[in-house]
């Protein structure tokens, strides 16, 4: 089998946007290494899965859109005046430094990170916000760029949502820390802050990689007698073998947890686990 | 942004690059306001129609419809005939703005984030596609997709329509996750292998 075979179901998917994100940074990670052959299949699944727009109802749009739509072209053309091009989507850094050794002087590190970040990001708020009310001094052409500034706007403080959230549970003394000790295999704790408003953020270092496709699963473990492991979250660590997994909603409450355990399981993850856990660390 | 990498990997440029649609988004780099109501009014149909099938509403719909022909307006420097042919292109760019619109509106999260660069996908049209007027491919597409059972194209059209994962699809339906995964695969394996067979 070659490489490329484990990535040929695949491809209709990812042009869908249908892989799930394990699937989906094992794929971007093979197409990352310049792989032509799944590039160009890619390519020609994008064209396949265009072909589904044809399914939607045929619908026709008021001419009010058409006359909106050429005057500001026509008024762009007019002044020629070289409009700011659509700037490729900022590269996010999701990525955590290394930072985890376990312990406070770490989660100092992380939180002023966090803090550093969040700043920069309020700067590019604060610019985005500038722009948009110049935007609004525009004329009719600028409504299709203010639509944009608002759209990036969304997503940022959107992301930066995410990073208060990951910042509020890492700090606050609320939070439960919880160290996994790996089971049976050679590899460093992991560990986890449980916040009861704001839910879970685990984080692993030096993780030896899952084989294949597969990811690591966590999962909660009930303290009622008998009770299943709850499914969770996946994450594939990253090429260092690190990771921080952020579960905004945590199947079930601490007060009724025993334990937290992570296994390796198919891409995808899976309802019930089906290997024994490779971490385990009871709640306090 | 990955595509990028690979466009030295696709050769020397093709005869697409002649065909009408290359020649008018050429022409709109001197900002010729005729060709691009020209494009306009080709595709602005397909377009609206894609869109309103995803956000369901007329004015976010507009608002979308409006936003992709400015991005082609202004940016259509960035559409490169030796990547692929113009509609699917178009498309693509069009269902991933729409999606986008609808996951801010539901806050989801951004799965395709870094797929929505549409301005740099590469979209490559088989060897056996030919040109054929949008009525007509219309027709095919809905016939060979209407073939499937009615779960294999009720997954497919949750995946496209609503950007839904796999994992999601399977949540939705209620189904195994390896049943989606195979009904959306083989499905669109069937519509692939439907479009050979009609050219």
């Amino acid at each position: 089998m070659s490489n490329c075979d484990q990535f040929r179901e695949m491809y209709e998917a990812y042009a869908l946007g249908a892989l799930d994100p394990p699937e989906r940074s094992t794929l971007e990670a093979h197409l990352a290494t310049g792989c032509a052959e799944c590039a160009k299949s890619v390519a020609e699944a994008r064209w396949l899965v265009s072909q589904l727009a044809y399914l939607a109802p045929e619908a026709a749009t008021s001419d009010m859109l058409k006359g909106r739509l050429m005057q500001t072209v026509r008024s762009e053309a007019k002044s020629k005046s070289s409009l700011p091009v659509a700037t490729a989507p900022r590269t996010t850094t999701s990525g955590i430094p290394y930072w985890l050794s376990a312990g406070i002087a770490a989660l100092l590190l992380l939180t002023l990170y966090f803090a550093w970040d969040a700043h920069r990001l309020k700067q590019e708020l604060r610019a985005a916000n500038e722009q948009n009310q110049r935007a609004e001094q525009l004329v009719a052409s600028a409504a299709g760029e203010r639509a944009a500034t608002q759209q990036k706007l969304a997503g940022m403080e959107e992301q930066m949502a995410k990073m208060h959230r990951e910042t509020a549970i890492l700090t606050d003394p609320a939070s439960v820390k919880i160290m996994l000790a790996a089971q049976k295999i050679q590899a460093p704790q992991m560990v986890a802050m449980w916040h009861a408003k704001y839910g879970i953020v685990l984080t692993g270092q030096k993780v030896p990689m899952p084989s294949g496709n597969r990811v690591l699963q966590l999962w909660l473990i009930p303290k009622a007698p008998g009770g299943k492991p709850m499914p969770s979250m996946t994450v594939r660590p990253d090429a260092n073998g690190n990771f921080v997994l952020l579960v905004s909603n945590p199947p079930a409450a601490g007060s009724h947890t025993k334990a937290l355990a992570i296994t390796e399981e198919p891409a995808g993850g899976s309802p019930a686990p089906t290997t024994t856990p490779k971490w385990v660390g009871a709640m306090s | 942004m990955l595509d990028l990498v690979f466009l030295a990997a696709f050769g020397p440029k093709d005869d697409r690059e002649a065909s009408p649609d290359a020649a008018l988004v050429r022409l709109l780099l001197e900002n010729d306001v005729g060709a691009f109501e020209k494009l306009y009014d080709k595709y602005f149909r397909i377009v609206y129609s894609l869109v309103l099938r995803i956000v369901q509403q007329s004015g976010p719909a507009e608002e979308v419809v409006q936003d992709v022909f400015l991005q082609l307006w202004r940016n259509s420097a960035r559409y490169d005939a030796a990547r692929g042919p113009f509609v699917p292109w178009l498309l693509t760019l069009a269902r991933n703005r729409a999606l986008d619109t609808l996951r801010l509106k539901s806050e989801r999260q951004r799965r395709l984030e870094n797929q929505t660069d549409e301005l740099f996908s590469i979209v490559v049209a088989p060897r056996y596609e030919q040109e054929l007027d949008e009525k007509r491919r219309a027709e095919r597409v809905r016939s060979l997709v209407g073939e499937l059972n009615p779960q294999q194209k009720r997954a497919i059209e949750l995946a496209y329509f609503q950007g839904l994962s796999h994992s999601e699809i399977a949540a939705e339906l209620k189904e195994p996750l390896g049943t989606v995964k195979s009904w959306i695969r083989n499905g669109l394996i069937r519509l692939k292998e439907g479009l050979h067979t009609a050219s």
